[in-house]
């Protein structure tokens, strides 16, 4: 089991409050391998890749277009 | 491992470009915003990173120039893909596109090819008013010369791609800014899509049937192959069995695939986002009245844009679109149906 969480450092949230998950490249339940482009960000009209820590099954927590803060906890790869 | 990706069409594309120049030295991209943005649709991104400015190449605001170099590149043996941000800038350029890249290999009597790919964005919707947001595939598609496609969905997005790369003819890679994936102008379900990670080409010229059915041929592409599934699943409530063909290329056209299921259904609707009159919608009727109109058991039916400039009011430019009602509409008067209410 390995977090998929938003980097705390990804942007300065003093200048942008928020971000939000523009896209996610799995389906919720689908096999990823480790180092794949999971899921976009985009904070104003920057966008950021989230890559997969692990291998296994993707637990989508926040779902497209959800709001997203530096540190949000956006999903979980679960084994097998 | 088995991979359960599913990408959006802007990823699709830039894949594909970026697969091509990985095995081709000669394939190198050109246009405005395509480096370090990315391309204001998405078409081009991560590509910089990887192959520097020599091979992604931002322009100055000059299509007029960076078009006619795309055609002169291609002519001198290489194979650039060149982005048209809107095809709606096509004026611009139009000397360089109709009278140099579509006629080049017939003026030369074959000794040259012009494998250049302009790739440009179609489509409206969003409030970009009339010079942001048409979708023009008959003007294109009217020149001798061009090939012209225009995907519906990821996979076709990166095959074709592909194809029109490794194509020795110029190419018009028209896709909708709608379909892209972007956060900034929500996709309908269905143009994100399972998309393999190796290489692999979709051919021009062969359409695909995206529903089977019996009662009605819906013939359509890009976007609006998204409305009409809507329409479709619609009507099947009411017991009506439409069949919905994407078109994917327009040249080559598919043409055998549509009469075939208009032989089948006696019934033909066709919808596209561009202006309707002398367009794709009366090509495909032309079509099948030139086979055989016994086949035809009601009038064919058209849905597409009203010849008019197209509104910059929300209101204004959605009650012009064509829709999924409009279409479910114009299906049952080919059915002799009354208009739901």
């Amino acid at each position: 089991m390995a977090e998929i969480r938003i980097p705390d450092d990804l942007w300065d949230t003093a200048e942008v409050p928020e971000g939000v998950v523009a896209n996610w490249f799995f389906a919720d339940r689908g096999q990823v391998p480790k180092g794949a482009t999971v899921a976009e960000i985009t904070v104003e009209k920057t966008s950021f890749d989230i890559v997969s820590p692990e291998s296994g099954r993707l637990r989508i927590v926040v779902p497209k277009d959800g709001i997203v803060l530096p540190g949000t906890l956006i999903g979980q790869i679960e084994d097998g | 491992m088995a991979s359960d990706r599913v990408l959006t069409v802007s990823r699709a594309m830039a894949e594909a470009i970026g697969q091509e120049m990985r095995t081709d030295p000669n394939v190198f991209v050109m246009g405005e915003d395509i480096g370090a943005y990315g391309g204001i649709f998405g078409a081009t991104q991560g590509l910089l990173e990887e192959f520097g400015e020599e091979r992604v190449r931002d322009t100055p605001i000059s299509e007029t120039a960076f078009i006619g170099a795309g055609v002169g590149a291609a002519m001198s043996g290489m194979r650039p893909i060149v982005e048209l941000m809107f095809v709606d800038f096509f004026g611009v350029c139009m000397d360089a596109i109709y009278n140099m890249a579509a006629k080049n290999i017939y003026f030369s009597g074959g000794h040259f090819k012009v494998p250049l790919v302009i790739m440009t964005a179609t489509g409206g919707g969003y409030c970009d008013a009339g010079q942001h947001s048409q979708t023009l595939h008959a003007t294109f598609a009217h020149m001798p010369g061009l090939k012209v496609v225009a995907p519906s969905n990821a996979y076709d997005a990166k095959g074709l791609m592909i194809s029109a790369i490794r194509d020795d003819s110029p190419v018009l890679y028209m896709f909708h800014k709608g379909l892209q994936g972007l956060v900034w102008m929500a996709s309908p379900e269905g143009a994100a899509t399972g998309v393999p990670e190796e290489s692999y080409t979709v051919p021009f010229g062969e359409a695909k049937v995206v529903r089977p059915g019996n009662d009605v041929t819906i013939v359509t592409l890009s976007m609006m192959v998204h409305r009409a599934l809507e329409a479709a699943e619609t009507l099947a409530g009411e017991g009506i069995d439409a069949e919905v063909i994407d078109l994917r290329t327009l040249v080559p056209l598919d043409r055998e695939k549509v009469l075939r299921s208009v032989a089948k259904t006696g019934r033909l609707v066709v919808v596209d986002e561009d202006y309707q009159s002398f367009g794709v919608t009366a090509e495909i009727i032309a079509s099948v009245a030139e086979t055989d109109p016994a086949m035809l058991k009601a009038a064919p039916r058209r849905v597409a844009y009203p010849d008019i400039p197209i509104p910059y009011s929300r209101p204004m430019e959605q009650f012009a679109l064509p829709n999924a009602k409009k279409i479910a509409d114009a299906v049952r008067q080919t059915l002799d149906l009354k208009k739901a209410a």
